[in-house]
């Protein structure tokens, strides 16, 4: 089973981001971690390969400082990890970002002559929550996908996986090759043991840019060439405070607030 | 191609009906097309789904496309996709609005690929500036940050949030018009084999009036209890945050907020909730906001209409008894 997961490095999103005085995202003291849904994918990923044998390769598109992000995957269960990295993919979209993924994934395979089966996303990144390229790649590469994943299951040509779903789950099954995005399981993404943690330093992260794939568009890629762009970031109007009861007993306070809502006629 | 003008809506379907989100699309779908001068085009999907489409051409569709046939009683991905991919050949639509359910989320990145459509995803606002463009407003970073965006392909895709759009008041009556669409079998690669609904209630926090809430503040299964019976005593639906959820007082279908339900009650009470961003941008449309909550400095308060400080277990039997005496006194 070869297995490619995709993840992104984003701003901790326990951290609220706000704009800056020049009007950006300030992200100036939020430490970079690796999506949380992606850590999931690669927990999902990492258990299936020791079930069943196989390899996992990890790919971020990112600057240089995506490689922390990579060396911390290689210390849980990947096996080698590529950065994708060129100053002509900066600021692209997700259709952008896709074709990107894409002919990574086709280099790699070229390279070490084999195919991904399986390719693992998160369900969607924690900063702009699109949840687009896990199926937008399935489509450029014509496979299939199966979205939102708490389980999945190998058989010899297909997979069978549980699908979240608001009410309970679907069980889905698709060929192989396929593209899987994953929600949160049941379990959580291992810690990397200290010994984990030393290999992985040692191991190598390879890099792959714009010249290095070769059927990769220009004209797809980076900030000029995107079908969707911002016009204006601005956070949302604050709703206005109203009254903060705090009276000597909780009881007062339960009363006073009681009343002012039978006033308001709201119930 | 390009002046084409008209909007097309997916509608899906449950159980034989459009679901809430695909009515409120036709109302934005309503106002571009009249300011471009195009019509409104709803699709459905389904088998036996007259009924479906006949209360989408009431509901302010000036067409509705309905592709009945018992190949599309069960849900697939890929078929739906492929449908609406021949629809979208044929009818060359400035814009395709698709509902923000967790199918739409699917079939939105997949058509935007199939035609090199730009999409804006989760978008929660749509107006029309002054040069003619369609701008669309999405949130960021679990919404602290909004972001104005515009879509420069034909077409343009946008996933629409659910209860961002209010339905349309005036109903017209559009024209049903039924269509065979055919598709090969090579489309499909997946397969939907079992659906399990492991959750028998239903809960409709997206239609509630009244809401009430609880959160990590509420401190065990048991006391979670107190919000269930305001909730009963109002009338309302029972709202939960992830930590209550996470904690197993109750079943996600609950959760409110960025990545449960967006809700807009005209009552919202939120029992022991701090009030992290996420949950706060999902009750930012709530009309009358009640929070009860031991740390003054919680961020609840500041969207609160009514704030009260104090432990949510002794002021919640307060307000339930009293609440219970005004309602006996009507």
């Amino acid at each position: 089973m070869n297995i490619l997961v995709c993840i992104k490095q984003v701003p901790d999103d326990s951290v609220e981001v706000h704009l800056n005085a020049e009007g950006k995202p300030d992200l100036k003291n939020i430490t970079p971690v690796v999506n949380a849904f992606d850590t999931y994918a690669l927990e999902m990923a990492a258990r299936l390969k020791e079930s069943s044998e196989g390899e996992i390769t990890v790919v971020c598109m990112g600057d240089a400082s995506a490689k922390n992000s990579l060396k911390n995957c290689l210390a849980v269960g990947a096996d080698y990890a590529f950065l994708i990295n060129d100053a002509a993919f900066e600021d692209s979209d997700t259709r952008g970002i896709t074709h990107v993924l894409k002919n990574a994934a086709k280099k790699i395979e070229a390279d070490t002559d084999k195919k991904f089966d399986l390719i693992f996303c998160g369900k969607e990144a924690t900063d702009a929550a699109l949840g687009q390229v896990g199926p937008m790649l399935a489509e450029e590469l014509g496979v299939g996908v199966i979205t939102n994943l708490i389980d999945i299951q190998l058989d010899t040509d297909k997979v069978t996986a549980k699908q979240e779903t608001e009410e309970g789950y679907r069980t889905v099954e698709s060929k192989i090759p396929c593209v899987v995005t994953v929600s949160k399981p049941e379990y959580d993404p291992r810690y990397p043991t200290i010994k984990n943690k030393m290999a992985a330093r040692k191991k190598p992260i390879g890099n792959i840019t714009m010249s290095d794939m070769t059927n990769i568009k220009a004209e797809k890629v980076g900030k000029e060439n995107t079908l969707v762009n911002a016009i204006k970031l601005y956070e949302p109007p604050k709703k206005e405070a109203g009254v903060k009861i705090q009276e000597e007993t909780d009881e007062d306070s339960a009363l006073k607030a009681v009343a002012m809502m039978a006033e308001a006629k709201v119930f | 191609m390009a002046d084409c003008k008209d909007i097309m809506v997916y509608v899906e379907t449950a159980e034989g009906n459009p679901v809430k989100v695909a009515l409120e699309m036709l109302s934005p779908a309503k106002e571009l097309a009249d300011a471009k001068g195009g019509k409104v085009i709803a699709v459905v999907i389904g088998n036996n789904i007259h009924d479906a489409a006949q209360k989408i051409a009431q509901a302010g569709a000036d067409q509705v496309l309905m592709i009945d046939a018992p190949e599309y009683e069960k849900y697939n991905m890929d078929v739906y996709a492929d449908v609406l991919a021949n629809l979208m050949k044929e009818i060359s639509p400035e814009v395709l609005f698709i509902g923000g359910t967790q199918d739409g989320k699917d079939l939105a990145p997949i058509l935007s690929s199939k035609f090199e459509a730009g999409c804006a995803s989760d978008v929660m606002n749509i107006k029309i500036d002054d040069t003619g463009k369609i701008v669309f407003t999405c949130p960021l970073y679990g919404g602290t940050i909004l972001e104005d965006i515009e879509i420069t392909s034909f077409p343009k895709i946008a996933v629409l949030r659910s209860g961002a759009f209010p339905k349309l008041e005036d109903s017209t009556t559009g024209e049903i018009i039924e269509k065979q669409v055919s598709i090969s079998n090579d489309c499909i690669h997946a397969n939907i084999v079992e659906t399990v609904k492991e959750i028998a209630e239903s809960v409709n926090l997206e239609e509630a009036e009244v809401i009430v809430s609880g959160g990590r503040g509420m401190g065990n299964k048991d006391d979670f209890k107190m919000v269930e019976d305001l909730s009963n005593l109002l009338g309302g639906v029972v709202g939960a945050t992830r930590p209550a959820i996470e904690e197993g007082w109750i079943s996600k279908i609950h959760q409110v907020g960025q990545s449960g339900k967006i809700v807009a009650p005209k009552l919202y009470i939120a029992c022991g909730i701090s009030g992290a961003t996420q949950h706060i941008s999902g009750i930012m449309n709530s009309d009358y906001i009640v929070a009860i909550n031991k740390d003054e400095d919680a961020p609840i308060f500041e969207v609160a209409n009514v704030g009260i400080v104090g432990d949510v277990k002794k002021v919640l039997p307060i307000m339930i008894e009293e609440i219970k005496k005004i309602k006996e006194a009507q």
